[in-house]
């Protein structure tokens, strides 16, 4: 198989006039024809073993690690769904509660996602302020399929030991079974919670249609 | 035909291209041969010009001919062939280990012929060092003529070198150790064949051309046990001797630079002086073969105190003429005084204890030349495998190498950079293989910079920037001018940091308030050696690089590192 100097400069990771200046100063094995230069692979892979220089023959290069298209937060959000009027005196029961009716969990992992957020919530609780939570836990549940958000509007505002010790009464589950994918949407999120009037908003108990396609109008106004 | 063609090609890059070997060995005896024969008419030119002016030697107006040798030499050097003065083979080595050994092709011939103006007129110095700088330019544009790499281009250069020394001395192995000692500085496998073949092909050619006419003839000596007690003090002798020559040799040269005359004045002035010693002792004239003969054979009649004296007349005698703008080397002097050196040593032991049996004077003569030789090119293995054949047998072996070792070691501890390598110390262009220097210089700025960077207007809003930089991944940024896009500045994120994280300074500042103008930038043509520096000096990991006003990239010391390494690797592990 022969080689250009383009590819072998990417084999070698240097750059083609670090290519050039060996080619000249006789440092790799090269047949030259004419003016142009090609390097055989067998040659080159004998050359590289004998002085234990690593070619990275591969074709993809390692940089470029294998991440899936990033998931925009309202098609999470139709993963997850919307869900109202959830029961629970305290936090422990409005998750339970909020964890028995989201229909996107399948049945069997939900006791061991109870016990993860509530992990989440003794190390620092997730309530944000402005009686708005995102509960999730801190290792991704990996036995999710596809990441999803779901919004649940609790009955009663639970004391949910908010930073601003506002009772919550909105509950983002953001349930990931990719970190990089958890981090994109937890900062889409926090970007929408910013805007004080989409918090009113909130307070209006929206219809799922009508706050998907809010979510949607303020993510466009989103450079990230 | 075809066919036939083919197998040809096939035959060609398998032998030749593929692996170098065959081809190093054929080019390179070529090359020994070629510097041979070089050698070889330098040398029977010098003679038959010493003797055809042996004559007019007695008139007193022999003064000046020292002096108009001198002056043609320079005169040819600086005004025809353009090349500077002294003996080059500082040149060479800086040529081998800074631009793979690449020398002009009028090198070959215009040492030769300065020198021989300067030699043949009385001026003191050697043909060694012209012959070693017109051989190795003879290897290296044999390595031009076939295209090879700067790897068998040094090769070639040493098979010059070897060939030239080999030739002069009749002895092809001082040849081989003189090439790679002094010369390439690096004992490689590759080398070593062609090198030796190009040395033997060099002295055969001086042997089919004036054979039986040596200049060294082989002599049998008898050295004892009871001469290693002598051959210590002789040792520190040497050493004291060739510092001694070392740095007159510099002082004097200095004195010609700090002097006001233009360079053909110097020439005359010490051409003259040089003559006129020449007129009372007539042995420091020339590269004093003759005289270097007389004292082997044993027949050397001067006494102990005009032997002293001689010896520093000879020193004086080749400072001004290399110093002040003759043509030559210093081996031959080396030899003259080391052999004067050695006899001083035996006359006075011998006055001293007349009881001692020890060797004769001319032995005394030889281990005196090695431990000069040792000394001040500090290059013991030459010294000594070049007294080997002169005498040819190992009767001398053992106090040869206490002579050779002590003398370079000592002067070592006194002056650290022998004679070839301290000029090219003080400039910074001494770069042996695998050393930071040589592996710095190899690297071009081109090599290492990354040019992918996102450029920012200096009338940007910050607001603006915060988006640029939530979506790029890069550190730095350079600020531009926005209509002629000239070079402003730089921005660190890690310097903004504090007003990053400060949302109501985003519309507040444009970028040319938080840019940092200041930062200490390369340009492309500088040397990495400068440029590192820069960046120590400055407490920097990236400088940017700017050429004509504009940004053209930064370097970072993480991509300096990484190739470092490389580098390293291939130049430490070639075959």
């Amino acid at each position: 198989m022969e080689l250009s100097k383009f590819e072998l400069s990417k084999y070698l990771g240097v750059e083609q006039n670090t290519i050039d200046r060996w080619i000249r100063q006789g440092k790799l094995p090269v047949s030259r024809r004419g003016a142009t230069y090609s390097f055989c692979a067998t040659d080159l892979k004998r050359w590289a073993a004998k002085k234990n220089i690593s070619l990275n023959f591969e074709k993809q290069s390692p940089l470029e690690k294998k991440i899936g298209p990033l998931i925009s937060l309202t098609k999470a959000i139709q993963n997850g769904g919307v869900y109202f009027n959830i029961q629970g005196d305290d936090v422990k029961d409005a998750l339970n509660c909020s964890i028995e009716t989201i229909q996107s969990i399948p049945q069997e992992f939900k006791p061991d996602l109870l016990v993860r957020l509530m992990e989440r919530e003794q190390a620092l609780s997730t309530g944000i302020g402005n009686g708005i939570a995102i509960p999730h836990p801190r290792t991704q549940p990996a036995y999710l399929n596809e990441p999803l958000v779901a919004i649940c509007f609790l009955e009663n505002p639970v004391d949910y030991h908010a930073l601003d010790n506002q009772s919550v009464f909105i509950l983002f589950f953001i349930l990931c079974p990719d970190l990089k994918l958890h981090l994109h949407l937890l900062s889409s999120l926090s970007f929408c919670l910013r805007d004080k009037s989409f918090i009113q908003f909130l307070k209006s108990r929206p219809d799922p249609e009508v706050l998907i396609e809010k979510i949607e109008v303020l993510q466009t106004s989103n450079t990230l | 035909m075809q066919t036939i063609k083919n197998i040809y090609k096939a035959i060609y890059y398998k032998l030749f291209r593929l692996d170098d070997r065959l081809l190093l060995i054929i080019a390179g005896s070529v090359a020994g041969i070629c510097s041979g024969l070089a050698a070889v008419v330098l040398r029977l030119s010098l003679e038959f010009m010493i003797e055809w002016l042996h004559p007019f030697r007695h008139y007193w107006w022999a003064l000046v001919l020292p002096a108009l040798g001198a002056l043609l030499s320079s005169l040819y050097l600086e005004k025809v062939s353009r090349e500077g003065a002294g003996h080059g083979v500082p040149e060479v080595i800086y040529a081998v280990s800074r631009y793979g050994g690449l020398l002009r092709l009028r090198s070959s011939y215009s040492r030769l012929l300065s020198s021989f103006l300067t030699i043949a007129s009385g001026g003191s110095a050697g043909p060694e060092a012209p012959v070693v700088m017109s051989g190795s330019a003879i290897g290296s544009n044999i390595a031009k003529f076939l295209v090879l790499n700067d790897r068998q281009r040094i090769t070639l250069v040493g098979c010059g070198t070897a060939g030239a020394i080999a030739a002069i001395f009749n002895a092809p192995i001082a040849g081989l150790v003189f090439s790679i000692e002094v010369i390439l500085g690096e004992w490689k496998f590759v080398n070593i064949i062609p090198i030796a073949i190009a040395a033997v092909a060099g002295a055969q050619v001086c042997q089919a051309i004036i054979p039986g006419q040596v200049i060294f003839n082989h002599q049998p000596f008898n050295m004892m046990a009871v001469d290693l007690l002598p051959s210590l003090g002789l040792a520190v002798l040497t050493a004291l001797i060739s510092v001694c020559f070392t740095k007159s040799l510099r002082k004097i040269g200095g004195l010609a630079k700090k002097s006001f005359l233009p360079f053909w004045g110097q020439a005359i002035v010490g051409g003259c002086i040089v003559g006129a010693i020449g007129i009372y002792m007539p042995l420091v004239l020339g590269e004093g073969y003759r005289f270097i003969q007389t004292m082997i054979s044993g027949s050397f009649s001067m006494g102990i105190f005009l032997t002293f004296v001689v010896i520093f007349a000879k020193i004086f005698a080749t400072a001004m003429t290399l110093g002040w703008g003759g043509s030559g080397g210093i081996f031959a002097p080396c030899l003259l005084i080391g052999s004067l050196t050695g006899v001083l040593f035996h006359k006075v032991l011998f006055v001293l204890f007349p009881t001692v049996g020890c060797a004769s004077e001319g032995a005394y003569a030889l281990l005196g030349m090695a431990g000069l030789i040792s000394g001040v090119m500090q290059a013991p293995l030459t010294g000594i495998f070049l007294i080997v054949e002169i005498t040819g047998g190992y009767e001398t072996i053992l106090p040869l190498i206490l002579v050779s070792s002590i003398a370079s070691t000592m002067s070592h501890y006194i002056e650290p950079a022998s004679f070839y390598l301290k000029d090219l110390i003080e400039r910074g262009q001494f770069m042996r293989p695998g050393t930071d220097a040589r592996i710095l210089s190899d690297l071009s700025l081109n090599e290492l910079i990354e040019t992918d960077y996102i450029q920012v207007s200096e009338n940007m809003v910050f607001r603006d920037f915060i988006n640029i930089i939530k979506l790029s991944k890069q550190n730095f940024f350079p600020v531009i001018e926005d209509k002629t896009q000239i070079y402003k500045g730089v921005i660190q994120l890690s310097t903004i940091r504090r007003y990053a994280l400060e949302p109501g300074m985003y519309d507040m500042v444009f970028l040319n308030q938080i840019m940092d103008a200041e930062v200490v930038t390369a340009s492309l043509g500088d040397d990495l050696q400068d440029v590192l520096d820069l960046m120590d000096l400055n407490n920097m990991d990236n400088i940017p690089v700017i050429e004509n006003d504009r940004f053209i990239g930064m370097i970072a010391k993480t991509k300096v590192l990484d190739l470092y390494r490389r580098e390293l690797i291939m130049q430490t592990n070639i075959q």
